[in-house]
């Protein structure tokens, strides 16, 4: 990274942190969502199918856990990556206009939401694991650091394309229908159904789930989907930003 | 009062001329209530909550609004600010924007759970429509109460909206049919109104106390609705 683009960084970061709330918001959401969710749930059994296809009996209180993680970062980072990129596609043109790539000018902006939904994601599996212990912590961790770069990604699309307060409606409702209800094994028979795979909580979905509650790993294809959702939209975002900024 | 229609009405039209706007609040809601209506009964058996069938789903459809209604009141005062103060100096006065703008408000909550009523009617059915309409009303009205607070204290679109979402995630998860019925459930702001939504999708009446809690809850909400966009309107002082 050259030393304008690295300058276009550490401004990034500073907007971010010189907005108290949203630090507060950031830590305080996913504690509080994460551990009231457990607390309050039943610990009923629950018999899930895992993406092998093998049936786990566990309860809804471990689900419930389990589940939080990837709804609370899918839900922030969809929402940071809606304004992040709102608030680039008001500032950078001027950026460039100034002599800025189109790509210098992006890359901080990607660089920004990329931590934040890390910072996310450190909280929320952190809150977590002080009630639920995933089976195998690297598949678990994997899913939800895709399930928050799709929606990251999905909130910046949606940002750059249907508006603050368009992208914000759907930023709202998007991860709790698909990863809070479609492919959650609370409901339904355990599994999702067929038409939840076509959503894109499906592969990180699978992907966690596996971990959580297995410590073979049979979710190969799962995590194949949600890469190529990943690959699919960040390239969305990308080419999408770069006709934003260079277009006028 | 013309000036305040035809303010109120340009409101209107400049938050639906966006056409993804319009269809996010069209879908939106018709979606989650669709959607929701299935898994709502075991979402709240699996929080020890009562709620259950054509309740949970009349429940959902009180969510969906209320969530848009937040969104759609913190943004009406986060993003107008300025163009609001413009027209209050310009000779409309503080209150009539307020005014126009609460018009607007209302409207666009009416929209909101017209859509979530039809799909529900249509998707589970309703016993008491104008009884469910009115409930889902209400908690969008509240809704709009308390996004324009949040808007009135944050600007940020960011934090604002995670505000309403935090505000909104406790009081749903609290309420009754839910989690449980005492401590902090009892000051959520849509607990009377979930009560009479459950009520109404159960196909019973509610008692005449429910009602008036909130009536007073909603006419309090747009209370202060209308003294954050009187607010945020007002001309400040040199």
């Amino acid at each position: 990274m050259n030393g304008r683009a690295s300058t276009a960084t550490r401004m990034g970061f500073r907007e971010q942190l010189r907005r108290p709330l949203l630090l507060v918001l950031l830590v305080g959401l996913p504690f509080l969502f994460i551990s009231w969710s457990i607390a309050i749930t039943e610990p009923t059994p629950r018999l899930i199918t895992l993406p092998g296809g093998e049936q786990v009996l566990t309860t809804m209180k471990d689900l419930h856990g389990a589940i939080m993680v990837p709804i609370t970062v899918g839900f922030l980072a969809g929402l940071i990556g809606l304004f992040v990129i709102r608030s680039a596609l008001e500032s950078d043109r001027r950026l460039v206009l100034a002599g800025f790539s189109p790509g210098e000018a992006i890359a901080p902006r990607l660089i920004v939401l990329l931590s934040a939904t890390l910072v996310v994601l450190g909280v929320s599996l952190a809150v977590m694991a002080l009630d639920f212990t995933p089976a195998a912590w690297a598949p678990f961790v994997a899913g939800n650091l895709l399930a928050g770069l799709i929606y990251g990604a999905i909130g910046a699309l949606a940002g750059a394309t249907i508006g603050r307060l368009g992208g914000a409606y759907l930023m709202f409702f998007l991860p709790m229908l698909d990863i809070g209800v479609a492919q959650n094994p609370m409901f339904f028979d355990g599994a999702p159904q067929g038409w939840a795979a076509f959503l894109p909580g499906y592969g990180p979905t699978r992907v966690l789930l596996e971990g959580a509650f297995s410590q073979g790993f049979d979710a190969a294809g799962a995590l194949l989907v949600a890469l190529a959702w990943l690959l699919g939209l960040a390239i969305a975002v990308i080419v999408l930003l770069r006709r934003s900024l260079a277009g006028r | 009062m013309t000036a305040v229609a035809t303010s109120g009405f340009e409101f209107l039209r400049e938050h639906l001329r966006a056409r993804m706007t319009l269809a996010m609040l069209v879908v939106l809601p018709a979606l989650f209530v669709l959607v929701s209506a299935s898994v709502l009964g075991e979402f709240a058996a699996a929080l020890g909550g009562s709620v259950a069938g054509n309740s949970a789903s009349a429940l959902g459809a009180g969510w969906a609004a209320a969530f848009l209604a937040g969104a759609l009141g913190f943004f009406q005062v986060a993003s107008s600010r300025g163009a609001d103060r413009r027209l209050a100096l310009a000779g409309m006065g503080a209150a009539r924007v307020a005014a126009a703008r609460i018009a607007a408000s209302v409207a666009l909550a009416v929209l909101i759970s017209v859509v979530a009523l039809l799909t529900l009617q249509l998707s589970s059915g309703v016993a008491h429509p104008p009884h469910a309409f009115a409930a889902i009303l209400i908690f969008a009205l509240i809704y709009v109460g308390i996004g324009t607070l949040v808007g009135s204290l944050i600007s940020d679109p960011l934090e604002g909206s995670l505000t309403v979402a935090f505000v909104f995630l406790i009081d749903a998860f609290s309420g009754p049919g839910m989690s449980g019925s005492n401590g902090i459930a009892q000051l959520m702001p849509t607990r009377k109104a979930a009560d009479v939504l459950i009520a109404a999708g159960a196909g019973q009446g509610s008692p005449s106390g429910d009602w008036i809690a909130v009536g007073l809850t909603t006419f309090g909400a747009l209370l202060l609705a209308a003294l954050a966009f009187w607010l945020s309107a007002r001309p400040r002082s040199s």
